[in-house]
């Protein structure tokens, strides 16, 4: 985990870098594992496969869209590409925050659909044993509706897995 | 010295080919000038006696290719510069009333770029021995 | 002898441009001639005027090594041929045939690549040389059913993947390249933002003349840029207007009613985006005139009409937008029933005042009312009509006598890829307004705008307009510390409305961006787009911020 108020890159969180960084903490386990890019939302921490992950970017100017959904934080500015952001917080149902130096727009890749996630801070790319994983606990499950997947415990961390694709379905 | 051709058909399809064609091999280089009707192409033979071949379409609105060959004929128009006649899948009674009229050669759609400048080369050695 | 060799194959799209009109022209013919044959008229002028069209395509597509096409186009031509010499064969059959193979080759010259499926042509080949082989009569046995399977699979929509196979390829590169020129137009605005800004306080000197002329300059360039590839994008709105002659006669046919098709202008040029978003509010406008305004039979000749109904489709270049219109010469809207209706659905109608009836047709609900669609004779849903037509930028009209028929005008914008809009700043956000719906920036004197009825309504050119707060409409109005010191006059479709901002910020042409479906459908935005300070920006949608009515006044 980078230090406080020292994120690593140059605005852009690079995946190298990350991932160089993830051998020593896990240590070779047996069996298959998830590679999950992981962050934080309040006091929980979230992983996501980093296969539907393009990039992590700081957050820059974001663009309010008049009467779009309530957990839609507005649009910026991807390298001339129109990046629609969400604040994942109000989606998973938590209070609103404003965000930080420490927080970042987790840029997806659902399948084409191209959406960036305002998170309160990005941890690490990290593995997990697929054995860690456990069904989701009832009081996770009910704050979090069914986006939860399941729960890995992996050492002495608790990481809530994410179905993006469910909570980020288009809106009718 | 340049080779110079005249294209003379309703087609814009067909000037993209002509381009492709007078684009590239021995005949890269060529000056073409191009017409979409008889009436405009006789007006650009008059206007360039040095062409080394005319190609002709047969189907055109405002005066078809038989009408253009027999103006110049009557007119006697640079008879020296030699003109093919080019049609689709046309009858022998069609090539015949074409060569009547003062055309030199006859082309056939479908054609391929070889077709063309082995005319071309047919055309430059009948040229040369008068010249 | 692979057709994938063919010398000429990178002319495809040439092919298509060229043969498609050509072929479109044919098959309308042949749908033409039916008609008239059924008349008793023989037609020969038209019958031998399509001789040179049909006669191009099949040229064209043998130097290309379109068999397919080739053998359609031939076996058609030897059908006239026959038909030309026997006129006792012009029957429903020949004309039958002819409809056939006139649908079968414009869907293959739409089609054109070289991995076309040569099954369908092979067939309608087939089925000439029998019926040259009979002297022109039907071979007996198979034919009511395979001409029905055949006509059913001339009418199929085509495969959407292969129907612009090459065509679409070609556009996506085009996307691609009007992409790159947008980051280009972007960037050019952020130089001429930052030297606006340096300006004046540089020391004044050749290499500030020489940038301010390179600035200049390369606008004009990234203009012309702009402009040669807008042309590239385009195609003649006869693509659209192909598609409707056949279905014309189908729908006519179903309802028992004697129509026919007239159309007009096909060669005007249109974005190939817009097109493609076109042909199902045209197709809508047409269905609506065939069934509910064409009258049957007896009521037309009691009315003094000929038999035959007509249906106008046309379409012309009118200032940098393109202006169709879709008429009949049917029975007309009934006004009044529609007046009653709109009072039904709680539209006032105060005063005695008249609301033109272009407001009225196009509301929600209006239209689609059984009792109105039985009494006015106009069916199912207008509004959704206007909505696809708003959404492309552009607006619809009507006008109506009664007995004399109905027209829909159509103002669209050429292309959609690139809006010259007016940027305003509201709360601190910037947002485009497409100049096409701004009539005017006014400064808004303290004492100009009046409150009645709990809403602003200011003097505008000699009458009263409304003017909404920008910050109420677009939701960031907290509290209200100074007031906005302008507002911008929009129209669209008869409607004005002012809108009030803090600051005009200036013109600039923005490349249109989507909308991600996360952001659902916020119903006062129609797209986004990227300023030259690389922020990204709103583009309003006029007309919905001016149907929305009192809702956010």
């Amino acid at each position: 985990m980078p230090a406080d108020g020292a994120p690593p890159g140059e605005g852009l969180l690079g995946f190298a870098e990350a991932m160089d960084a993830s051998p020593a903490e896990t240590a070779p386990a047996p069996g298959p594992e998830l590679h999950l890019l992981t962050f934080v939302l309040g006091r929980e921490e979230f992983g996501i496969p980093v296969t539907q992950v393009r990039e992590v970017i700081r957050v820059a100017d974001i663009t309010r869209v008049p009467h779009a959904p309530a957990h839609v934080r507005g649009v910026a500015n991807l390298r001339g590409r129109i990046l629609a952001v969400v604040a994942l917080r109000s989606r998973l149902g938590l209070p609103a925050a404003e965000p930080t130096p420490r927080s970042r727009i987790v840029v997806v890749d659902l399948r084409g659909r191209v959406l960036g996630l305002l998170v309160d801070a990005v941890s690490q790319v990290t593995k997990v044993p697929e054995a860690s994983v456990v069904a989701a606990p009832e009081d996770v499950r009910s704050a979090e509706a069914d986006y939860v997947t399941g729960v890995a415990r992996w050492q002495s961390r608790l990481i809530i897995l994410l179905d993006l694709e469910k909570a980020l379905a288009p809106t009718e | 010295m340049p080779h110079s051709f005249l294209v003379i058909d309703d087609s814009k399809l067909h000037h993209q080919m002509y381009r492709l064609i007078f684009g590239r091999g021995a005949l890269a280089g060529s000056t073409v000038y191009y017409a979409t009707n008889g009436r405009e192409g006789y007006g650009l033979l008059a206007a360039h006696p040095e062409l080394t071949m005319v190609l002709l379409d047969l189907n055109m609105p405002e005066m078809n290719g038989l009408e253009m060959l027999e103006r110049r004929r009557a007119e006697a128009m640079h008879p020296h510069v030699p003109i093919v006649l080019v049609t689709t899948e046309g009858t022998a009674e069609d090539e015949a009333r074409g060569r009547a009229a003062g055309a030199w050669e006859y082309l056939r759609k479908p054609f391929q770029p070889a077709d063309v400048e082995r005319l071309v080369l047919r055309a430059l050695a009948e040229a040369a021995p008068t010249s | 002898m692979g057709d994938s060799e063919n010398p000429f194959g990178e002319l495809l799209q040439d092919y298509v441009l060229e043969c498609l009109p050509l072929a479109e022209q044919v098959a309308d013919a042949f749908v033409e001639l039916e008609r008239r044959w059924r008349e008793g008229d023989p037609a020969d002028t038209l019958l031998t005027s399509l001789a040179g069209r049909l006669h191009t395509v099949k040229g064209n597509s043998a130097m290309m090594g379109l068999v397919p096409m080739r053998e359609t186009a031939h076996a058609l031509e030897d059908a006239c041929a026959l038909l030309r010499q026997q006129p006792e064969c012009r029957n429903d059959e020949a004309a039958s045939l002819l409809v056939a193979g006139g649908s079968l080759l414009v869907d293959l010259v739409r089609d054109a690549s070289a991995e076309l499926d040569p099954a369908p042509a092979a067939r309608f080949v087939e089925r000439v040389r029998q019926w040259l082989a009979a002297g022109g009569a039907p071979a007996a046995d198979t034919q009511p059913e395979r001409r029905r399977a055949e006509r059913r699979g001339a009418e199929a929509p085509a495969d959407p993947d292969k129907a612009a196979n090459v065509v679409r390829v070609d556009f996506r590169r085009l996307d691609a390249m009007l992409e790159v020129l947008g980051e280009g137009l972007i960037q050019h605005a952020a130089l001429a933002e930052a030297y606006r800004a340096l300006a004046p306080r540089a020391r004044a000197g050749p290499e500030l003349a020489r940038l301010d002329h390179a600035v200049v300059a390369l606008e004009k360039t990234l203009k012309r840029l702009e402009s040669t590839l807008m042309e590239t994008r385009l195609l003649p709105i006869s693509t659209v207007f192909a598609r409707f002659a056949r279905m014309v006669r189908d729908t006519a046919e179903a309802e028992g009613k004697r129509v026919r098709l007239v159309t007009a202008g096909g060669e005007t040029p249109l974005d190939k985006a817009v097109l493609d978003r076109l042909s199902e509010p045209l197709l809508h406008l047409i269905t609506n005139a065939i069934v509910h305004g064409i009258e049957g039979g007896e009521v037309r000749r009691q009315g003094g009409k000929p038999d035959e109904g007509s249906v106008r489709l046309e379409a012309a270049p009118q200032a940098g937008r393109v202006v169709i219109r879709v008429s009949d010469d049917g029975r007309g809207l009934n006004e009044q029933a529609i007046r009653k209706k709109a009072e039904a659905l709680g539209q006032e109608l105060r005063d005695g005042e008249t609301v033109p009836l272009r407001n009225l047709i196009f509301l929600p609900g209006l239209s689609t009312a059984e009792r109105v669609s039985t009494l006015a004779g106009r069916g199912v849903g207008l509004d959704v009509v206007a909505g696809a037509i708003h959404t492309l930028g552009g607006t619809i009209d009507v006008a109506t006598a009664p007995g004399r028929g109905t027209a829909f005008t159509l103002s669209l914008p050429v292309t959609l890829a690139i809006v010259r809009s007016l940027i305003v700043e509201i709360d601190q956000e910037r947002y485009a307004l497409p100049l096409a719906h701004v009539a005017e920036t006014v400064r808004a004197e303290p004492e100009a705008i009046r409150e009645i009825n709990h809403r602003g309504v200011a003097q505008w050119r000699g009458g009263l307009i409304h003017v909404a707060d920008g910050g109420a409409l677009l939701g960031t109005a907290r509290g209200r510390p100074e007031p906005r010191r302008y507002y911008v006059v929009m129209s669209a479709g008869g409607k004005r409305r002012g809108l009030l901002v803090d600051r005009l910020v200036g013109h600039q042409d923005v490349v249109v961006k989507g909308l991600d479906a996360a952001l659902g459908r916020p119903d006062v935005v129609s797209g986004t787009t990227i300023l030259g300070d690389g922020r990204v920006a709103c583009i309003l949608d006029a007309v919905r911020i001016l149907e929305g009515g009192r809702r956010a006044g």
